[in-house]
């Protein structure tokens, strides 16, 4: 993919991240701050549909921009053909890890399972 | 010897002094990117630990709802805003809006992208972040 495109994807998904984890902030705000971090209320957030689906979307996008940002970071240190190519398979590896294991949690949490 | 001198590596990036504000936001923003993805990815296995059932919540919680826990997540707010403020600095600049006219390079050679307006940003960023940790604090600490 052409760099260009991958920085356009890098700013798309910060603007869509920034407006995302403000409302799951604001939804931290709507009681008491350790009130909104008991048990059955995080359960009750997860089992909100819609709110789920905006947990999932948060993952997706920060996972993409952040470790799209790491592989920046260490394109700027070093540079090499050998070295580019480990740097940018590294970095979807980690990134799909990352977004398997949170859909985990949001996919389990939000059928009751835990 | 001038050879060395532009070998420094992680020193030198490391070093956000020498080249002015401009440079330290540089460094900021890929400090702040960092601390984020480790914050993102400790928060996604913190969450994770709900699947084991509400002892395993609370244990949890009880690891990361304390003072120190309260500072770390107060910086992450503050790492968060100055990131984002930052970045829209650097979306703009990118889409060539408040990086000035092109123009004949004159001595003493002033690059016309690094301007005022660039830089007030820069330190509105700065103070954003810190208003933005304070009110986490209050919101953390004043229950």
């Amino acid at each position: 993919m052409r760099e260009s495109i991958v920085m356009k994807v890098h700013y798309g998904t910060a603007l869509g991240a920034v407006a995302l984890v403000a409302v799951h902030i604001l939804f931290r705000l709507t009681q008491e701050f350790s009130k909104s971090l008991q048990y059955e209320s995080v359960i009750a957030n997860y089992e909100f549909l819609p709110y789920a689906l905006v947990l999932e979307l948060i993952l997706v996008l920060i996972s993409i921009h952040g470790f799209n940002g790491l592989r920046v970071i260490l394109l700027e240190l070093k540079q090499g053909r050998g070295y580019e190519k480990a740097v940018t398979y590294g970095c979807i590896a980690a990134m799909v890890a990352v977004i398997a294991y949170g859909s985990r949690t949001i996919i389990l949490a939000s059928m009751g399972m835990s | 010897m001038e050879k060395q001198e532009n070998k420094e590596g992680i020193k030198g990036w490391l070093n956000p002094g020498r080249y002015g504000i401009e440079r330290f936001a540089y460094w900021l923003m890929r400090l702040t990117g960092i601390g984020l993805l480790v914050y993102f990815i400790a928060h996604i296995y913190e969450t994770s630990t709900i699947l084991n059932g509400k002892a395993a919540w609370e244990k949890m919680l009880d690891l990361t709802q304390t003072t120190e826990g309260h500072i770390i997540l107060a910086i992450v707010i503050g790492m968060c805003v100055f990131h984002t403020a930052n970045g829209i600095r650097l979306m703009l600049g990118h889409g060539g809006i408040g990086v000035g006219k092109p123009g004949r390079p004159d001595y003493p050679y002033t690059p016309r992208s690094i301007n005022m307006k660039n830089k007030l940003c820069i330190y509105a960023s700065i103070g954003l972040a810190a208003l933005a940790m304070m009110y986490g604090l209050g919101v953390m600490f004043g229950e």
